[in-house]
């Protein structure tokens, strides 16, 4: 008797995408459909598990489940072991570098004769690899939420955050620089599992085919 | 105020229950490999940075220290590229050679990752070995290795990384694709990220022809009709390299791994040294692979010495968490009861022939000396006590003390045996001792 396949199902703005994505796939969402302050939902010889998206592959990585749904972002930024088995296409977003849109100085003078920027971010990891590969030299401070914030009380000169159809950014007056990548959803897989689990293949083609 | 007596991030101790498991599956492992023919080697905790790096890229971020002459030492964070320095260097003349370790490795890890930075390698290396009996040897005898620590549930996948660098330098000579390119497909083959991969192998400058095959061959697995679906892909671009030899290892495999291993060819595995054979080997309960290994035929060759070899290697401390999860676990080493024999004052010397006698018949005995511990205790007087099943021992003394309580399960009628019987004939006859417990059924089921 094959242990229950455990799956991750990203809280917040993927969640009822994934959800629907598994039901394409053929598997029984009732209880995710209103699961109330329930976090594990049992259906037959598969166990979701409802997890804040960017603890997603923390989950995967070390196994404690089998696989996932977690945006392009939080795997990024996480950095950790996981098979990458299929992009699902939904969820969309960009990374963006913004800065307001009536600073009193550009944030690039500043630069010239400080050698160095502040950016406030969620993503300090992306953020990082970003500006090295760009060559610019910055301070990260690392943020939990609402990082427009940083930049219109002065925090921080600039921000990495993501967007996907740059309303937040507009409401607060800040505009965007520069794109730093592209995210969407992905379906990965524990290493291990992947290995000696044939469901997690076969639920990667499905997913794949239902797009 | 004092610093909190801690050990480093990620070091610990082993305590004696734990120590006793590990001491036993070290044991019966090594048996193993001994029976195989692997001699054992050890190498020095510290290396010179510079001599690793030139057997290879350092896939683990190591320990690094000046020593005094200003040389940049690592600790070892792996067992195989040492082992390749002192081939090469060394034993050159003993080729070919098999050799099997057990040493600790010594790896960075980042905070609040829950990784250890020392952890113990149990491995082994053919070499001046090549084909396809040689690849077979190794992963039947990791599959033994893995059974003779006494899991019963684990998988080996094996698949060979010659077929893709062969695809790969044929995309590169077909098309302006450069390097660039063939590195970031190699990694995202090594990290198995099969999105990225799809990305970079729809490049328009990409043949569609090898495109498909690229797509195709990382989701190939199962049994020998996987390694047929690679040849029927890969032969007709002129890109089977290692296929018939891990068909033809895959023959001997199948007739002895009792359904333990099988092919999968997402295991594009890592380090950039591998050239042919590459294994992983995994068991359910935990999330990381047990050990990995495979063929590396150009390592010995950057110390000097053209020479094949093959070779594997797995944690002790994830095999123990993949036994601790497989309930039921029957390969855990029994350590035969302890006895104690009590010295008494008047004649101590009494008592350290008794438990010389026990010892010399195979059997524990610790001295209880002093103060130590009274409540059921073994005295060397007339009446004496022994743990549940063992034999009970009495060292005569004149002055016998009292009889002390037995021991809840103990034989009603204890043999009695006393010091003066103990001779150097009978001491020198007698079944060498052993902490190590009993062996355990040590094959894979066949």
């Amino acid at each position: 008797m094959p242990q229950a396949l455990k799956i991750a199902v990203p809280k917040g703005s993927l969640y009822a995408d994934s959800v629907a994505a598994l039901g394409r796939a053929g598997l029984d969402i009732q209880g995710l459909s209103d699961p109330g302050r329930q976090l594990r939902v049992c259906s037959g010889d598969v166990e979701f598990y409802i997890v804040r998206p960017s603890d997603v592959p923390v989950f995967v990585s070390y196994g404690g489940v089998d696989c996932a749904i977690c945006g392009r972002d939080s795997l990024e930024e996480a950095a950790l072991d996981v098979i990458e088995l299929v992009d699902l296409g939904f969820g969309a977003c960009r990374f963006v570098v913004a800065e307001p849109e009536a600073a009193n100085r550009p944030a690039d003078a500043d630069y010239q004769r400080l050698g160095v920027m502040r950016i406030a971010t969620k993503y300090p990891r992306i953020t990082a690899r970003y500006f090295d590969q760009q060559g610019v030299q910055v301070d990260i401070v690392k943020l939990h939420g609402n990082i427009e914030l940083a930049p219109l009380s002065g925090l921080a000169e600039r921000i990495v955050d993501i967007t996907a159809t740059g309303t937040t950014l507009r409401e607060n007056r800040l505009r965007i620089v520069s794109e730093v990548m592209a995210s969407t959803a992905r379906f990965v897989g524990n290493i291990a599992s992947v290995r000696t689990d044939p469901r997690i293949r076969e639920l990667a083609q499905r997913l794949g085919e239902h797009k | 105020m004092a610093m909190l007596p801690v050990t480093p991030r990620g070091f610990r101790d082993v305590l004696p229950e734990e120590a006793r498991l590990r001491e036993g599956i070290i044991a019966r492992v090594q048996r193993r490999c001994s029976l195989w023919g692997y001699a054992p080697i050890e190498t020095p905790t510290l290396e010179v940075l510079q001599v690793l790096e030139q057997g290879g890229k350092l896939a683990h971020q190591p320990f690094r220290l000046f020593d005094a002459d200003n040389e940049l030492l690592v600790l070892r964070p792996d067992v195989t590229l040492p082992i390749a320095r002192m081939v090469a260097t060394r034993l050159e003349a003993a080729l070919p050679l098999r050799l099997r370790y057990v040493q600790p490795v010594f790896r960075e890890q980042e905070q609040l990752q829950a990784q250890a930075r020392e952890r113990t390698q149990i491995g082994v290396e053919a070499l001046g070995l090549h084909g396809a009996a040689a690849d077979a040897e190794v992963v039947l005898l990791l599959c033994e290795a893995l059974a003779a620590c006494g899991l019963r549930d684990f998988t080996v996948a094996i698949c060979t990384v010659g077929v893709l660098r062969e695809l790969l330098d044929a995309c590169l000579r077909d098309s302006d694709l450069g390097e660039d390119w063939r590195n970031r497909v190699l990694r995202a083959c090594h990290e198995s990220n099969l999105v990225t991969l799809d990305g970079l192998v729809s490049d328009a400058r990409l043949d569609a022809r090898y495109a498909q095959a690229l797509r195709k061959i990382v989701t190939l697995s199962g049994g020998g009709e996987a390694i047929a679906a690679c040849q029927a892909i890969a032969t007709p671009l002129g890109c089977a390299d290692g296929l018939d030899e891990l068909a033809a290892s895959w023959e001997i495999i199948e007739a002895f791994a009792g359904g333990h291993v099988r092919v999968d060819f997402s295991v594009m595995s890592a380090f950039d040294y591998y050239t042919g054979l590459v294994l992983e080997a995994y068991a359910p309960g935990v999330g990381v692979a047990l050990g990995s290994g495979g063929r590396y035929d150009g390592m010995l060759s950057a110390y000097g010495l053209d020479a094949p070899a093959v070779g594997f290697a797995f944690s002790l401390e994830t095999v123990m968490q993949a036994l601790v999860a497989q309930v039921g676990d029957d390969g855990q080493p029994q350590t035969p009861d302890l006895q104690t024999v009590e010295v008494v004052e008047t004649d101590p010397v009494a008592a350290f022939r008794r438990a010389g006698e026990l010892r010399a018949a195979g059997q524990r005995a610790v001295l209880q000396v002093a103060d130590e511990g009274a409540a059921g205790a073994v005295t060397t007087g007339a009446g004496a006590t022994a743990a549940p099943g063992a034999a009970t021992a009495t060292a005569a003394t004149p002055d016998s003390a009292t009889p002390a309580p037995a021991a809840p399960g103990a034989t009603a009628a204890p043999a009695t045996v006393t010091a003066t019987a103990a001779t150097p004939a009978s001491a020198a006859t007698a079944v060498p001792s052993t902490n190590f417990g009993t062996e355990v059924p040590e094959c894979p089921k066949r």
